[in-house]
């Protein structure tokens, strides 16, 4: 069932990396949100329940509804409905993804010799998002699909984390909440300033300096 | 009690701020706050404290703590007539006054951090509170210049979390990130897993410290952002992010690593100073020329740690005396830019004409950053080549002047240019009514009265330095 659960969260990966429509990439961090959620409640166990109710408040509230609910709203207000012609084809971008997925896998089982208490198919699927995720950010050229790229690797970190057993104490998790929430809202705000100011919210406009 | 006084001022002065929304009071609260710091720094000095688990002062911190604290104080005094001539709402002030707070208190978040996962969240905060800073000018550059900045060093900060995950999974049976633990078990950790994680923080943090390859964001934002502001993050973000890298790197160190840290923080450190090599020499924006300098210093840093016990202490020397050096800089910087109304070079003739003041504080912090004698970055250099040259490497060694000296006959052409000749025509009317006043110069001349009187007479400082190098 896990195991299942982690083959979908990285199927959503494979599918946005070829996609151009923003909403679908918002559709999927939903769904992410969703999947971590579900791995939460089923993987976690009860050792800390007080770190359990945190996790799912963090998974499910934050990551499945308010961050998308957020995305959705800067979407519709700057008027953003698809992906420009990117720097990669998307069938190329898709079929990376799946090589990086390859490569993640084979890491993984490589690295179990490594430390023993990994478990490869997280570890795997947690790298390779992260590493698409850093593909996304390099190859898009809308500020959006950038910050979507931040929130799935984030997403994949938070996977990453989950495949160890040990947990950041709580104070700790809470910051690192905190901040991210407040990095997602900046990017909002700034987001709407470029777009008032330039008219335009792709990379392209932010290229003046240089030397 | 001291570190509970730090972290929490900004806060109530904050809300104090918010209600008033006047620039004056704003100014006057920052000021308030620099000497609560300053007081507070010197009393951890002379006795160590913690608060909590998670905030402590140790011999190596309280060095960063008091350059902190003494630069804040400065830039924070200059910053009161400086917000003056800035035109903004006043919600913009109160904005900027309070990030102001929280931007410095942050860092010591940073700097005071026992635990690893602690450091990690203020580090992010410090790219948070600070975003508001740059942008303050809220033109299309320095918007430009927000998201550079927010948007690279949070994935770069987010990659030092994986480095932190990593870390853990090689931690095996216990698992404490506070630094001592860390410490105590260092040769128990999976060597495997400790190499990998070393290299993710190295280039996450190293992303705030501006080492060479994920420098990106540096020259932009510290050429777009108001001058007070470009002093501290030249003169004590770039600190803070390095003692993240540095507390991580000793853990290696213990564990018997340290040929692989030494050789990565070498080639970080010669790959600093080469791209700042490269750009600095058709630089045509005097901002950008100190920024491409931070980096070339924050390299040299790097090369100063990675080049053993020598070196380790003249890093520390080093990193002292750049920050009030590039304080000075930035904040000098920014009288010139109030007098000529450009940051080009070639738009500023007859520094010296102009205000006689600002020139000659342009030129000897020039003469001190290029690490002539009677100012510390002499020393410091002399130290750093000596220590490169008992290791044996003297390819590195000759490499290591090429560099200096190419950066240092680039930035002396501009300094020099700017500074004499004569003053356009149009301008003599003008600078006229564009006076300053004694703070926009007093900040400047402390700092560097203070590092002469330094390298004439280390005295206590020398035993601070010596404490900092021995627990790195």
């Amino acid at each position: 069932m896990i195991d299942f659960m982690i083959i979908l969260f990285g199927m959503t990966m494979i599918y946005i990396a070829g996609t151009s429509r923003i909403d679908v990439y918002v559709r999927a961090l939903f769904m992410q949100g969703i999947l971590l959620f579900l791995l939460v409640i089923t993987d976690y166990g009860t050792k800390h329940l007080g770190n359990l109710i945190f996790l799912s408040f963090e998974t499910l509230v934050v990551k499945a509804i308010v961050i998308p609910m957020f995305l959705t709203k800067i979407i519709h207000k700057n008027e953003i409905q698809r992906e420009v012609e990117p720097y990669i084809p998307y069938f190329y971008s898709r079929l990376i993804a799946s090589i990086i997925f390859a490569l993640g896998f084979y890491a993984a089982y490589w690295s179990i010799g490594k430390a023993p208490d990994v478990r490869p198919l997280y570890f795997g699927t947690s790298v390779s998002t992260i590493i698409i995720g850093l593909l996304m950010i390099v190859t898009r050229k809308k500020i959006i699909t950038h910050v979507i790229g931040f929130m799935l690797i984030e997403n994949g970190i938070f996977c990453l984390a989950l495949s160890i057993a040990k947990e950041m104490p709580f104070i700790v998790a809470l910051g690192v909440l905190l901040d991210l929430f407040i990095a997602v809202y900046l990017f909002g705000l700034f987001i709407n300033k470029i777009h008032d100011t330039f008219a335009e919210t792709d990379v392209q406009t932010l290229s003046h300096l240089k030397d | 009690m001291m570190i509970a006084m730090i972290l929490l001022t900004p806060l109530i002065l904050s809300i104090l701020i918010f209600m008033r929304k006047s620039e004056k009071f704003g100014g006057v609260c920052n000021l308030f706050y620099a000497i609560v710091l300053l007081i507070a720094s010197f009393r951890l000095y002379l006795k160590p404290d913690s608060f909590t688990h998670f905030f402590g002062t140790d011999q190596v911190n309280i060095l960063f703590l008091l350059i902190l604290a003494v630069l804040y104080l400065g830039v924070s005094f200059y910053n009161t007539e400086y917000i003056k001539h800035k035109k903004a709402s006043a919600y913009s002030h109160a904005l900027y006054a309070i990030n102001f707070l929280l931007f410095p208190a942050s860092m010591a978040g940073v700097i005071l951090s026992t635990h690893l996962g602690m450091l990690w969240v203020f580090v992010e905060a410090t790219t948070l509170t600070s975003a508001y800073l740059i942008y303050f000018n809220q033109s299309g550059s320095s918007l430009e210049a927000t998201w550079k900045y927010i948007f690279i060093c949070s994935v770069g900060i987010a990659l030092a979390f994986v480095g932190i995950i990593i870390l853990s999974m090689g931690l095996g049976n216990s698992d404490s990130l506070f630094f001592d633990d860390l410490y105590k078990n260092a040769k128990l950790i999976n060597p495997f897993w400790l190499k990998l994680s070393l290299s993710f923080i190295l280039v996450g943090f190293g992303t705030k410290v501006g080492f060479a390859p994920v420098h990106a964001w540096l020259p932009d934002a510290h050429s777009e952002s108001p001058s007070p502001v470009s002093a501290l993050l030249s003169g004590t973000l770039l600190n803070a992010a390095l003692l993240g890298v540095i507390r991580v790197s000793k853990i290696l160190k213990l564990a018997g690593l340290e040929w692989y840290v030494n050789h990565l923080l070498l080639l970080m450190g010669f790959l600093s100073l080469f791209i700042c090599a490269v750009f600095i020499i058709r630089i045509k924006n005097y901002k950008r020329m100190l920024a491409y300098s931070s980096i070339e210093n924050m390299g040299i840093i790097a090369i100063g740690l990675g080049s053993g016990e020598l070196g380790t202490f003249a890093a520390m020397l080093h990193l002292t005396a750049h920050s009030f050096i590039k304080a000075s800089l930035f904040l000098t910087s920014g009288n010139i830019v109030h007098r000529f109304g450009t940051k080009n070079i070639s738009e500023v003739r007859g520094l010296l004409n102009a205000d006689k003041m600002t020139g000659w504080l342009w030129i000897v912090s020039f003469i001190a950053i290029a690490g002539m004698p009677p100012f510390p970055l002499f020393l410091s250099e002399f130290f750093i080549a000596k220590s490169l040259l008992s290791n044996g490497s003297i390819f590195y060694t000759i490499l290591f002047f090429l560099f200096l000296t190419i950066i240092l006959a680039a930035m002396g052409r501009s300094v020099l240019r700017m500074s004499f000749g004569d003053m356009p025509l149009t301008d003599v009317q003008v600078s006229e009514q564009k006076k300053l006043s004694i703070p926009e110069y007093l900040p400047q001349l402390v700092f560097l009265m203070m590092l002469i009187i330094m390298s004439m007479l280390p005295g206590g400082f020398l035993n601070l330095l010596e404490h900092a190098a021995k627990g790195l």
